[in-house]
């Protein structure tokens, strides 16, 4: 278990790289996908709800340093969001889980909370329409997200899943 | 005991780390602006930004980066100037009108330009780049292209400082320009209203507000507002009439200071009928 934990960290920091870097040009009006998400749920569906949410956590302390932002609103989001995924932890389904479109729909369902609940504690504009806040600040991100991950259910790591 | 912690712990371990964690992070939230939090912050931020800059490198083998940087930095100087000349163009404009507006004023108009606003809830006040150099002198009248920003109340050698509509210390007699019936216009925190007003005195919404010949302060039938509602008083016999200022306090940049001293003459004979009573 633990050298998953390890795994995951290793793979986080160059994604964190790319997040910073490459994901900015992919943004669409502040709709960015988020590759950091993606890997929390690929390790939550293979770890299991407790371990999902303390890597979550992992990964919201790394990124809220490595980006600048305020400390403790990636940390929370993300803690979040692995809590989520692991609902859908099975290991029994496992491989069903992360090689067919389910992979995507839990993609999509803690991308749209992690978002919610980032962009609450980052940019909140209380004079901004909820439903607005929900779609465009929630639903959108998580679809990205998503669509972004949808290469892995077609080359999906086999090794990781042994 | 044991064993009863031992089952809780097995049974709602996910809840209990979820909420042990997430209230580390609320701490940490609350503590962002902390000088130790501070420090690990920018001390991991700069070392991970070394791997960011490296990497925004390799992604861009073609960039040279000399040249990028020089056009970066054109760039932004042009940004700059773009920015300068469009201002310029909008100052342009509201000068237009005021001098269009200088042309229908008998005052002599001294023009001044907002250096300074304090805008708060009561104390609306604004420090403008004229002062007893250019005539300026405690009690004239301030205004715009649109109409009424206020008065002087205090001045030095080069700057004055004007007390605005949107100060509770202001209080003003105004006219509707309609019907032409008086009253006395003040700010009470949020609106500029004019209070204790017959029921019977015909005020409609969209009524213009200006000074009134009454004032000693003000040359009459300077635009002030216009009637945007109005309440009735708890008695139900008085109505207070809601005026949207012309100006807009929180854009303004120019003004113009109206060389019109009060009459000192009409205040003692009013002063001598009041005293009469």
């Amino acid at each position: 278990m633990y050298s998953l934990y390890v795994k995951a960290i290793i793979i986080f920091i160059p994604l964190a790289v790319l997040q910073l870097t490459i994901i900015p040009f992919l943004a669409y009006h502040q709709i960015a996908p988020d590759l950091i998400l993606i890997l929390l749920v690929y390790f939550t569906l293979m770890m299991g709800q407790l371990h999902g949410t303390i890597l979550g956590f992992i990964f919201g302390f790394l990124f809220d340093i490595f980006s600048g932002g305020i400390i403790g609103s990636a940390m929370f989001s993300k803690t979040l969001s692995g809590f989520i995924a692991g609902y859908f932890y099975n290991e029994n389904k496992m491989e069903v889980n992360l090689k067919s479109f389910m992979l995507l729909f839990i993609i999509f369902v803690t991308g749209t909370v992690d978002a919610i609940v980032y962009s609450f504690f980052s940019t909140a504009d209380i004079q901004t329409n909820l439903l607005i806040i929900f779609f465009e600040q929630g639903v959108l991100p998580g679809l990205y997200s998503a669509f972004i991950a949808s290469p892995l259910i077609i080359f999906y790591p086999r090794k990781m899943l042994s | 005991m044991s064993s009863v912690v031992n089952k809780i712990w097995y049974r709602f371990k996910e809840y209990i780390v979820l909420i042990f964690l997430l209230v580390i992070s609320l701490i940490l939230l609350s503590l962002s602006n902390k000088p130790p939090v501070k420090k690990v912050k920018t001390f991991a931020f700069s070392g991970f930004t070394i791997l960011t800059s490296a990497f925004s490198k390799i992604i861009s083998p073609f960039e040279n980066s000399i040249e990028n940087s020089r056009l970066r930095e054109v760039n932004a100087r042009l940004m700059l100037e773009v920015n300068k000349l469009r201002q310029d163009g909008v100052q342009n404009q509201e000068l237009k009108k005021m001098l269009g507006l200088k042309d229908s004023s008998s005052f002599p108009l001294i023009a001044a330009q907002v250096i300074a606003k304090y805008v708060s809830t009561s104390q609306g006040n604004l420090v403008i780049n004229v002062g007893n150099n250019e005539k300026v002198k405690y009690g004239m009248p301030v205004i715009n292209d649109r109409g009424l920003v206020g008065i002087i109340v205090n001045n030095t050698q080069d700057f004055s400082v004007v007390r605005t509509l949107q100060n509770s210390e202001q209080k003003l007699a105004v006219m509707d320009q309609r019907s032409r019936y008086n009253g006395v216009l003040e700010w009470n925190g949020a609106n500029l209203i004019i209070k204790n007003i017959p029921k019977s005195y015909d005020m409609e919404v969209g009524d213009k507000i200006v000074t009134s010949n009454f004032s000693t302060k003000f040359p009459p039938s300077i635009p002030v507002g216009i009637i945007s509602g109005g309440t009735t008083d708890k008695t139900g016999l008085l109505n207070n009439i809601i005026v949207k200022p012309f100006v807009d306090f929180a854009r303004i940049e120019n003004v113009f200071v109206i060389g019109f001293i009060p009459s000192t003459i009409k205040n003692n004979l009013e002063l001598n009928l009041y005293h009469q009573k």
